[in-house]
């Protein structure tokens, strides 16, 4: 039951309800279906007890006819023939309806058998009668009393059936009561009818045998009132109360007083006062009065009875009625339930699932309903939208860092082709004539903004650059490679008289005005003279090193290159010989800021070259570098950095080709960078910018 | 980019009112400054006394500033210390605009 599916309950739940209300009507209606056919039962029962009692009484009417006709006496009027014709009529109704296909009478088969016993002795009683002829007188009374045996298993019969069909309704018990006791009454009459006659007829046939049968009978005719009357308290129908009334008033003024009368006066061996032909009258008038009681019981029996038959009848067409409407409630409450409710629980949690799988492709059933089954699909419908938005911008944005990937990644892989030609622009270390040099070249991303070159012209004269362009990155790069280009080309093609700073003004007076400036040392040597010359276009003042060991910086600024349109610059001209070097930087080195944002400043670089200035220049760059590092804490830079080196490593003129270092053992490497904070102050003490 | 102005007359004082000008705010800077200078503002005093670094890209920047200005205008530069001040040094920008210890110095620099 736990793992039962709503849609599984809310169907069982129907059925169940369904079954119950189906298997309570069908329960009424077996209960009401058993009252019908008791009500048939007691109809078919009160049919037969109608036609035995109507037989009792012909066979009544037969006896009092035969008897006197055996015993000879005149005066009664009695039609033997039609007497016959009613008793074996009112038998043959009783078994008719005793044999009917639908009276489902109990004793069935025994009422039958015993009224087919009855018929026979009724059929030799009057096979008797017929042979008897003239000893008719002899056998009369013995007739009579076979006869009187016959009507008494009628009766006993009758009452049989009405105790076996016992009436649950009190008003047709009575009247069942009140028909068997007028049935006694009716017999005892009829008895002295036939009895008295005689006697009256003919005084000396009355022996006291027949007197004392004739007074028990006017006895019985009493009792049979009484009985009667005590059942009287039930209330009757009028046709039934009035004739009981008149039979009554009959009885009581008429026939008892008579008969008594008549029975004393036969007594004492007198004639009575009334003849035999008045006596049979006046008995077939009270028969008659009885028969009238018992046809008002009769006809108020079969009202009743036919109206219970009805009222059952009603009742179970209405039950039948019931169980069909109700069927056909249940059918369609389980139909509704599956169509409006399961179905769209099976379609909508379908369709859920396969929306929480990720499957959009589900169509949302579009109910038209305004329930709570057409708000669950809007709102899924909403849920879907949303979904396939969602996957359209994932895709968008999975296409757009694809192609931002690749578009970077195009870029990157420009941007190093572009730093590899770069670097190939620059010179490798190398000796040139009398003069060598090195470099130290380090961008803070792929590529510069910082550049140098060396070059040696025809004449054998060495010129060099060092050019720092504003900003950084590709703009400043590309700057930088047109400035090496048009530097590199106007030292090569100058003419010999014609200063740096002609040249400078020259490329200043040139520079577009919306490209960014630059700022660098230019210069040359003449090996000859053993001077330097050198512009200061805002570059950061070069180092002098000098074979004696002194550390110095040259020029006092200048300004840079494309800033101002109309500038000028100055030349600067400096002794240059063997074992002197030059040391030309961008301003990236002494900006360098540490961790905690200072600056790595000309006073630490000076200090640096102070307690290095015995070491080879590929050591002092290094030197520089790891220092730097050191500096910084990490490999990174905020601007491009560039340092070279030249050093004149021999006295000019020199052409042995000799390769000896003026100062400076090659082997000695810098001053671990540990050292020189504490060399730092020691060598400069003051600490100051003096300039 | 945070700026101050003042008035002082004609000239309008504006100080610099970070610790660097350097590639990251060089820009603004320079919008600022041409915004000024579009709204009619010829003589000005740029106060650099708050400042501690310049890198080229500042300089370029403020270069420009005086470039709008065109040759009726005027810029003078108070303020400047340190590395501030070694760079106007090393660059000769006492060649391109007045440079004065005090924003009044700098004011008297433009006649005000």
């Amino acid at each position: 039951m736990p793992d039962m599916k709503i849609r599984h309950i809310l169907l069982a739940l129907t059925a169940c309800l369904g079954a119950a209300l189906i298997l309570a009507v069908t329960l009424q209606i077996r209960t009401e279906a058993l009252d019908y056919r008791e009500a048939q039962r007691l109809v078919s029962s009160n049919a037969v007890r109608e036609q035995l009692l109507l037989a009792a009484a012909a066979m009544g009417q037969e006896r009092s006819g035969t008897y006197l006709h055996l015993a000879g006496t005149r005066g009664a009027g009695v039609n033997l023939g039609l007497a016959r014709e009613q008793v074996d009529g009112a038998f043959s109704a009783a078994e008719r309806v005793l044999s009917n296909g639908h009276s489902t009478l109990g004793s069935q088969d025994q009422s039958l058998t015993a009224l087919s016993a009855v018929r026979r002795s009724v059929a030799d009683l009057r096979a008797q009668a017929d042979q008897a002829g003239d000893t008719g007188n002899a056998i009369a009374m013995r007739w009579f009393r076979g006869m009187s045996q016959a009507i008494d298993q009628v009766q006993t019969l009758r009452l049989t059936l009405l105790q076996q069909e016992r009436p649950q309704n009190p008003q047709v018990r009575t009247n069942g009561l009140l028909r068997y006791y007028s049935g006694i009454l009716s017999e005892s009459i009829a008895r002295n009818q036939a009895l008295l006659t005689r006697a009256i007829g003919d005084i000396q046939s009355a022996d006291p045998a027949t007197l004392e049968g004739i007074t028990r009978n006017i006895g019985r005719s009493d009792l049979a009132w009484e009985l009667i009357h005590d059942q009287s308290a039930t209330a009757l129908p009028e046709p039934v109360q009035a004739a009981l009334r008149e039979a009554r008033e009959d009885y009581e003024t008429t026939l008892a007083p008579l008969g008594r009368r008549a029975a004393t006066a036969l007594a004492a061996q007198t004639r009575p006062f009334i003849t035999a032909t008045e006596w049979f009258e006046v008995t077939e008038r009270s028969l008659t009065l009885v028969g009238t009681i018992q046809q008002q019981l009769l006809v108020s029996s079969r009202t009743r009875l036919a109206r219970e038959l009805e009222r059952t009848e009603r009742v179970l067409a209405a039950y039948a009625v019931l169980l069909v409407g109700g069927i056909v409630a249940v059918l369609l409450s389980i139909l509704v339930v599956r169509n409006r409710i399961v179905r769209p629980i099976e379609v909508i949690s379908g369709t859920m699932l396969q929306l929480a799988n990720g499957d959009l492709a589900a169509s949302i059933p579009r109910s038209g309903r305004t329930d709570e089954f057409g708000e669950m699909s809007d709102a899924l419908r909403v849920f879907k939208a949303n979904a396939l938005r969602r996957q359209r911008l994932q895709q968008d944005k999975d296409q757009l860092h694809v192609r931002l990937r690749e578009a970077y990644q195009m870029l990157r892989r420009d941007l190093e082709a572009a730093a590899a030609i770069q670097k190939t622009m620059l010179p490798a270390p190398a000796t040139l004539g009398d003069l060598r040099y090195a470099g130290l070249y380090r961008p803070s991303s792929l590529v510069a903004g910082d550049t140098f070159n060396v070059l040696q012209r025809d004449d054998g004269k060495v010129s060099f650059f060092q050019v720092d362009v504003a900003g950084h990155g590709a703009p400043a790069a590309l700057v930088s490679v047109a400035s090496h280009h048009i530097l590199s080309q106007a030292l090569l093609k100058r003419s010999d008289n014609a200063p740096l700073s002609q040249i400078v003004a020259e490329i200043n007076a040139d520079w577009p005005d919306d490209l960014p400036y630059f700022t660098m040392i230019i210069g040359e040597f003449d090996a000859a003279s053993g001077h330097g010359r050198m512009v200061q276009a805002g570059h950061p003042s070069p180092y002098l090193i000098g074979s004696n060991g002194t550390v110095r910086p040259l020029g006092e600024g200048g300004l840079p290159v494309g800033m101002i349109p109309n500038a000028s610059y100055d030349d600067l001209e400096f002794s240059f010989t063997a074992g002197d070097r030059l040391v030309v930087y961008s301003d990236g080195l002494i900006e360098a800021e540490s961790s905690a944002g200072e600056a790595f400043s000309e006073e630490r670089l000076e200090a640096l070259l102070q307690v290095n200035v015995s070491a080879p220049s590929a050591d002092l760059l290094d030197g520089i570098d790891a220092e730097l590092r050191r500096w910084r804490g990490s490999e990174s830079l905020d601007d491009d950095l560039s340092v070279l080196i030249l050093e004149q490593w021999r006295e000019a003129g020199h052409s042995s080709g000799s390769h000896s270092a003026p100062r400076g053992d090659p082997s000695r490497h810098y001053i671990a960078a540990a050292s020189l904070d504490a060399s730092f102050s020691e060598a400069d003490p003051t600490y100051e910018r003096k300039q | 980019m945070k700026l101050t102005d003042e008035q002082r007359g004609g000239v309008l004082v504006v100080r610099v009112d970070e610790t660097r000008v350097d590639a990251s705010k060089a820009p603004l800077f320079k919008d600022e400054m041409a915004r000024r200078i579009e709204a009619g503002h010829t003589q000005i005093v740029l106060d650099l006394s708050g400042v501690d670094f310049i890198d080229s890209s500042g300089l370029g920047a403020i270069v420009s500033c005086l470039k709008r200005l065109g040759p009726r205008g005027n810029m003078a530069v108070a303020g400047a210390k340190g590395a501030v001040s070694r760079l106007f040094a090393l660059t000769r920008m006492d060649k391109v605009f007045a440079l004065e210890e005090t924003v009044d110095g700098a004011l008297g620099r433009l006649g005000a």
